[in-house]
């Protein structure tokens, strides 16, 4: 008999990054299904699920209702930075602990949170590296107006003068605003070398097919020349792009779909969300298999104690080591460039934060 | 004002936690350590390896002058209170040991990296005042010494301005600050007890 357990899941299903959550979400559900069958684990998971519609106040509260209604103390779930700052209090209050499968822009390594997408080290450093050999050195940086856009575009912009290239421009939208004209007239005015695209949800879809639209007036604005980059985008999020807008679009990542290595799960998963999201729930499943009472433990001690080894977990940041994969969009899949690694999380860049560029053998690697 | 700071990478620094044994000790090490630090605490005293630390944590609430190897709020790297009880009499005391930030116990899963970069630029921006007020107080100090220089120089025929003019050419020709050129000129002129001889003073 299987012992239960319950798991708490927090993902919006609706609001303007539900095709990520969902992404998540089918992530769990998966791993969910594959463990429950598994007559090899010892536990089961139950799953409490909680759906926050993509209102960022109703997180706190939710999770916390997940940790006083039921036995789980894990819980998966946020997709923005500003929902996991809005979680953390109640799982410091209740000894949680959220297991958080999307990129995010480092600078954080919460007691309660295990980060198993990957962090700027992982995603923006190696990014801007290809960009500087394929494209150049200056950039336009755009972001929707929260700590994504704006911890990630204030890395780049270090990153980029600290390489000596140029900054030509850097805005911002409130989340969710379409008025990007102003955005598209700069770059149109400045030429940059590349775009370093920070928007989410319905920003970046309306950003990416305005910039589609002035590569077809001018030819330096199409991705031989002038490629978009993101650091979060995944197959996801393509059934929301024009394809003709998708296509040559460039972005990093652990993993793309048909990629082999990670997670070592031997299928296929249909973008990076869902395999981070699924290798997480296996990861938990492993530090409580066969370890009775350790759903209660608080991560510190489930690290410290897990029979088998920290699953690859840390245990000064709670970061993973993941693999670093650039592509490219190309007849409406992602194609791999460019791959490195594993890379190990470096949160607070304490290995440096320099670009790193892809085939310097000394970089491959960061221990 | 917007001041742009390039975020120090704080990789391989080197953090004395001066704390008896206790939870915030650990908690305050697992921040740090994540961070990238590496972590020494210690207690009753700060050894003097110290001295080539690059952070100081101590605790306000049973901290004492004779705990630290060198003068109250001379201290050379930046220093952080941990404040427990919020005594007038502790803050006092924590001020007057040179806290740049501050962290209140109990400390749990946050705030040691805001105070890192806090106290290290409230550190840099107290340095480079202090070098900057030595500098204006010995310049200061130097207003008698470039008063005479003037006046020898003037003494030779010349009118206030352009005497003022000629000794900061020769600073600029010899490559120092104008208070040293001036004092040149004084010595030069004291060594010879007249001040008409010109010829060292070009």
């Amino acid at each position: 008999m299987k012992e239960r357990i319950e798991l708490g899941l927090l993902y919006s299903r609706s609001g303007s990054y539900s095709l990520i959550s969902e992404a998540c979400r089918s992530g769990v559900l998966g791993a969910i299904a594959e463990i429950n069958a598994d007559p090899g684990m010892s536990l089961s998971f139950v799953p409490i699920e909680r759906d926050p519609q993509g209102n960022t106040d109703a997180y706190g509260p939710l999770c916390e209702e997940i940790l006083r209604e039921s036995s789980a103390r894990h819980v998966i779930g946020c997709v923005t930075s500003w929902s996991r700052k809005e979680v953390i209090p109640t799982l410091e209050k209740a000894g949680g602990t959220l297991w958080y499968a999307v990129p995010y822009e480092g600078f954080e390594a919460s007691d309660h949170v295990v980060y198993t997408h990957a962090c700027p080290n992982q995603h923006l450093l190696p990014l801007l590296g290809w960009a500087f050999v394929q494209a150049g050195r200056r950039g336009y940086l755009t972001g929707s107006n929260y700590i994504w856009g704006w911890e990630m575009n204030r890395l780049a912009r270090d990153v980029i003068l600290g390489a000596g290239g140029e900054v030509l421009g850097e805005r911002y939208l409130p989340l969710g605003a379409l008025e990007i004209d102003r955005m598209i007239e700069e770059i149109r005015a400045t030429r940059p070398d590349f775009i370093l695209n920070n928007l989410i949800g319905p920003s970046q879809y309306a950003f990416l097919e305005a910039y589609h639209r002035l590569g077809q007036e001018d030819a330096h604005f199409r991705a031989a020349t002038c490629p978009i980059l993101s650091c979060n985008l995944t197959e996801c999020e393509l059934p929301a792009i024009h394809p003709a807008a998708a296509e040559g679009l460039i972005a990093a990542g652990p993993y793309f779909r048909g990629a082999t290595g990670w997670p070592d799960a031997g299928r296929n998963f249909g973008s990076s969300h869902e395999a981070a999201a699924f290798s997480a729930v296996h990861r938990l499943a492993r530090l409580l298999s066969g370890h009775p009472g350790a759903e209660t433990e608080s991560l510190a001690d489930l690290l410290a104690h897990a029979p088998g080894g920290t699953e690859g977990i840390d245990p000064s940041t709670h970061h993973t080591d993941l693999p670093v994969l650039i592509a490219q969009v190309e007849n409406g899949a992602f194609v791999p460039r460019e791959r490195l690694g594993p890379v190990a999380g470096d949160p607070y860049l304490a290995h440096g934060r320099d670009a790193v560029v892809p085939g310097a053998p000394s970089l491959r690697v960061v221990s | 004002m917007k001041r742009k700071i390039r975020i120090p990478n704080l990789g391989g620094a080197r953090a004395y936690l001066l704390h008896r044994p206790h939870a915030t000790v650990q908690a305050l090490e697992r921040q740090l350590r994540a961070i990238g630090l590496e972590v020494v605490a210690c207690w009753p005293d700060l050894p003097a390896e110290a001295l080539s630390g690059d952070f100081v944590f101590f605790d306000a609430d049973q901290g004492y002058d004779a705990q630290f190897p060198w003068k109250p709020g001379e201290g050379p790297m930046p220093m952080i209170a941990l404040i427990g009880s919020e005594a007038p009499g502790r803050i006092e005391w924590s001020l007057e040991a040179g806290a740049h930030a501050q962290l209140l116990k109990p400390v749990g899963d946050g705030g040691a990296y805001s105070a890192l970069l806090i106290a290290r630029m409230a550190f840099e921006a107290r340095q480079s005042l202090s070098t900057e007020i030595a500098d204006l107080r010995r310049r200061l100090d130097e207003r008698q010494t470039v008063v005479r220089a003037v006046t020898l120089l003037a003494a030779r025929g010349k009118s206030e301005a352009e005497a003022y003019d000629q000794l900061r050419q020769m600073a600029m020709a010899w490559r120092v600050s104008f208070e040293v050129a001036a004092r040149r000129v004084v010595s030069s002129h004291d060594k010879q007890g007249d001040g008409n001889d010109r010829r060292d003073l070009g």
